[in-house]
């Protein structure tokens, strides 16, 4: 009965199969399921989940980078009226979780790492007692040497952060020493013999600086026992499945012992992957037996989260005289901040990135994840492909510059082809760069305006490959007594309007108007398995697992159907809904069929879907990497034009083209409104966004000092959609959350460059740094 | 020390006891369960609690709940007519996709209604500098722009 083992005969039964002709509802902008919740106030976030009895959870965070913790100290905050709990790590599980190294704890265990790292933590009756509380608890530390940058936390008599390193369990055997927590090396072709033969061979470095995600709802959870005296933590996440058994790892309890309950999210972008306050939460309520709620602050936010990690990247390339990009070399460093969390996902998607979109036959990379005793860096949109893209497409316009070739022609002379090796051993497919290059091209008039702008104007490309898919996903499809339909999912709608889409999905396959269909309430109990709100594959992936959970139920109807009107199925299709019969003329309804399915026949209507996009490769890939192969890939172009004034070094973006290859846009207002969105979080990534740290303490935790850009930065993009559908993906979409951030940067640098013909290779490019840039050039 | 204030909101009168140092954002989404305000950070830079007062808007992050006697507050929850009956702009924020994690949205919406009481045709400009103080990271913006422009097309129109 799976789907994927539909007979032959259902194909052609179908009169409006699945991904031919015109839909009823795929491809069209229809009003967003959580837009009335949204704007008259009814939604609900985590910190909005209020319970009866409340505690309210506050955190005391390490004041050192790196010191011994002697001794702690709580009697007067537990003297304290009004102070119910007061927890250290003593008082939790000596557990560590992680996302891909399992090495943090959920409170400082004998030694802290960061500034920001929890320490202990505090419940009581009204936040300001939870304050009053956390001055009370002494901490003795004694001050071990500590570690910021590269070039401290490298050499091997380093101060060692983590010496347990080696016993740490992790999803794979990364190779580990000292202050690395992951080395690894990959290699395609011959790299050495191909540099030999280059005509010109470019080399530089480039840094990309500590930036927040900047989600408008700082992280909020609150934690409850419910009526059956279950552990249930109301949370914003991005990954519920994930999250539940971290969360489970982190108390070490199983998992059905711990329920968690999905509720709105206010933003995401990467920053709302994993657990962090949860686990203390929970262990407040587990001592105290009341509810707790733990909401950050937004200076927590900066400190104690996981802002997207700093990179280095050394860029090798080695080009012929025509321009042919034969060799390249990349040395790629990744500050880890003081515990792994996702540098190890995104140091590995940075090493496969290395050849951007273009043909490049040998290449080699090596990728070192550091320890330091910074914040605890994470990850965001544009998932370690945002850093190499950003180094290989300015790099392209500095050997355009001293070829003497157009930045557009030593990109379309290096086009990738169907089929060509990628570093990972897979080949890249569903290649449509050379469409949106012509199109963003086009559309910006760049070939007009390229040698016609006046003083001081620019234009800028960058070219985009952005894996799409990850891992599993499953769904179901419930058909109620009153034929509508419920999907379950464990994807949380973060405010990309997928819940939206996987009705449009259902709607599609069932024939039935959208409106009969819900997205049930969620809860980890509940919802199927996913692997979540990231990677661009929540269409891509989820949305084929709701496709095939509602083609089951569409296939156990069809019996049904059969049955019901007594003929083959070979003598039934589906049209609007109905089953029928094409020789005699009968016919049997939704409704009908819902009918006969409760209280006659089978049994209830639940489909089922499950579904599985990537496929491990070789383990390990190379030395040390492990990864998987991507079903598909969007291809983007991003044309930017901006002004500079030298004097003070203000860039101002003027025009801005955004094109992608986007498969088929299944609801094209959320994806203009994903591309918008993106360009401009791209924007502040490029000239305005940096946390700025000095041994390891935050300096500018807040969004006056962190330059988030406002209502006054937003230009107008003009997006171009290129709709060449995917032979995986559902109804042939392929993923948009991440590739419109990732060539922002690149294509303003390279605009910059245009403009000034100097190249900053340090995000961001603000106006102080571009400003000593212009002048050391006029030296 | 506590003081016995009343506060109206949304047409509603409160009595309340509050501490003087009691922030209005804490009294309306805390006490009163008016969670449709809310909390980005706290120190007026975000513009998600924007609630209107006497009818302008305000960070009711940085407002004393004890300084708003006397003055009608309009929060989220008191825009629309009814259940059934939405503000124009809340109809215009569904229509043109301004909504993504919405977390901005009531503040955003709050923000762009005094800019539409007071100039129902607004430029661009106009618009850009009355969102100023509200951030959104989800949207980019524009499609925040033209459902304000619709909003007061329909005003205009239904006027």
């Amino acid at each position: 009965m799976h789907p994927a083992a539909l007979p032959d005969e259902i194909q052609i039964l179908e009169e409006n199969p699945v991904g031919v002709g015109e839909y009823a509802v795929i491809g069209k902008s229809i009003l967003r399921d959580d837009g009335y919740a949204k704007v008259t106030g009814k939604a609900r976030f985590s910190a909005d989940m209020a319970q009866h009895n409340m505690l309210i959870g506050k955190i005391l965070y390490s004041s050192r980078p790196h010191a011994r913790i002697l001794k702690i100290d709580p009697s007067k905050a537990q003297a304290l009226p009004g102070v119910e709990a007061v927890i250290t790590s003593a008082d939790a599980p000596d557990t560590r979780y992680g996302a891909f190294i399992f090495d943090r704890p959920i409170l400082a265990r004998e030694r802290v790492r960061y500034v920001g790292e929890p320490v202990a933590a505090v419940a009581a009756i009204s936040e300001q007692v939870a304050i009053e509380a956390l001055k009370l608890i002494e901490v003795e530390y004694q001050d071990l040497p500590a570690v910021f940058d590269f070039q401290s936390a490298l050499p091997d008599n380093a101060p060692q952060i983590h010496p347990q390193l080696q016993a740490y369990a992790a999803v794979n055997p990364y190779v580990r020493y000292g202050n690395v927590c992951m080395d690894a090396r990959i290699s395609l072709g011959d790299a050495d013999e191909a540099f030999h033969q280059a005509h010109l061979i470019f080399e530089n470095t480039f840094t990309t600086q500590p930036v927040h995600q900047g989600y408008l709802e700082p992280h909020a959870c609150i934690s409850a026992f419910d009526h059956t005296g279950r552990l249930t933590v109301w949370m914003e996440t991005q990954q519920l499945s994930w999250d539940h058994a971290s969360l489970a790892r982190a108390l070490n309890l199983p998992m059905t012992k711990i329920r968690l309950i999905p509720t709105y999210v206010g933003g995401g972008f990467g920053g709302k992957l994993n657990i962090s306050i949860e686990p203390i939460c929970c262990i407040l309520t587990q001592i105290t037996g009341r509810p707790v709620a733990i909401t950050l602050t937004r200076e927590e936010e900066f400190f104690a989260q996981h802002p997207q990690a700093p990179y280095k990247i050394i860029l090798k390339t080695g080009v012929a005289k025509d321009g042919r990009i034969i060799a390249q070399d990349a040395d790629i460093l990744v500050d880890a901040g003081a515990y792994a969390d996702q540098a190890v996902g995104i140091a590995t998607k940075s090493a496969f990135s290395i050849q951007g979109c273009y043909s490049i036959p040998n290449c080699r990379a090596r990728t070192r994840v550091v320890y330091t005793n910074n914040v605890d860096w994470g990850c965001m949109r544009g998932y370690g492909t945002t850093q190499p893209t950003f180094a290989l497409e300015t790099q392209l316009d500095m050997i355009a510059k001293e070829l003497g070739m157009d930045p557009a022609e030593i990109r379309l002379r290096n086009l990738c082809q169907e089929g060509d090796s990628l570093i990972s051993g897979q080949s890249i497919c569903s290649v449509h760069i050379r469409e949106t290059m012509e199109k963003a091209l086009a559309t910006a008039g760049y070939w007009e305006k390229k040698n016609a702008l006046p003083k001081n104007f620019g234009i800028g490309i960058a070219n985009v490959a952005k894996t799409s898919g990850l891992l599993a996903s499953s769904a179901s499809i419930r058909v109620n007594e009153d034929a509508t339909v419920s999907i379950g999912t464990g994807i949380v709608d973060i405010g990309t309007g997928a819940h939206t889409v996987f009705r449009q999905i259902a709607a599609e396959v069932l024939g039935i108007p959208i409106e009969k269909i819900s997205i049930a309430s969620q809860d980890s109990d509940s919802a199927p398995f996913d692997i979540g709100s990231q990677a661009s594959r929540t269409i891509f992936n989820t949305g084929n697992a709701v496709r095939i959970a509602a083609e089951d139920v569409r296939y156990q109807m069809l019996e049904l159907a059969s049955k019901t009107l007594k003929c083959d199925k070979e003598h039934l299709m589906f049209k609007n809904g109905s089953w029928v019969n094409f020789t005699s003329g009968a016919e049997i309804g939704f409704e009908a069929l819902v009918g006969a399915s409760l209280y006659a026949h089978q049994g209830p209507l639940l489909g089922h879907g499950s579904y599985m996009s990537t496929r491990p490769l070789d383990k390990p890939v190379g030395e040390g990497f492990y990864e998987h192969a991507y079903p598909t890939f969007t291809f983007s172009t991003q044309v930017a034009l901006v002004e500079v004034d030298p004097q003070t070094g203000k860039i101002e973006v003027r025009e801005f083209t955004s094109c992608h290859d986007i498969g088929k846009a299944l609801h094209p207002n959320a994806v203009e409104g994903q591309i918008e969105g993106a360009v401009l979080q791209g924007i502040g990534l490029a000239i305005l966004e940096e946390i700025i740290t000095q041994d390891g303490v935050v300096k500018n935790p807040n969004l006056v000092d962190y330059r988030m850009p406002t209502a006054m930065d937003a230009i107008d993009i003009k997006v171009i959609l290129i709709e060449e559908p995917d032979e995986k993906g559902p109804f042939g979409a392929k993923g948009i959350g991440e590739a419109p951030i990732i060539g922002v940067a690149p294509a303003i640098a390279n605009a910059i460059f245009d403009a000034t013909g100097v190249m900053v290779k340090q995000l961001p490019i603000h106006l102080e740094r571009l400003f000593f840039a212009i002048q050391e050039r006029n030296q | 020390m506590l003081f016995d204030i009343v506060l109206t909101i949304n047409d509603r009168e409160h009595r309340l006891q509050v501490s003087p140092d009691e922030r209005l954002v804490d009294v309306l989404h805390d006490r009163l369960g008016l969670t449709g305000t809310k909390k980005g950070c706290g120190s007026g830079d975000c513009g998600a609690c924007t609630v209107l007062l006497d009818g302008s808007p305000i960070v009711s992050c940085l407002q004393l709940a004890i300084a708003c006697q006397g003055k009608p507050i309009t929060t989220i929850e008191g825009l629309a007519v009814d259940d059934e009956h939405l503000h124009p702009l809340q109809e215009a924020f569904i229509r043109h996709g301004a909504v993504q994690c919405g977390f901005c949205t009531p503040g955003m919406i709050l923000s762009a209604k005094k800019l539409l009481d007071d100039v129902p045709d607004p430029d661009d400009a106009a618009i850009r500098s009355a969102l100023a103080g509200n951030l959104c990271r989800c949207t980019g913006y524009i499609k925040i722009f033209d459902a304000v422009k619709s909003a007061g097309q329909a005003i205009r129109g239904g006027s």
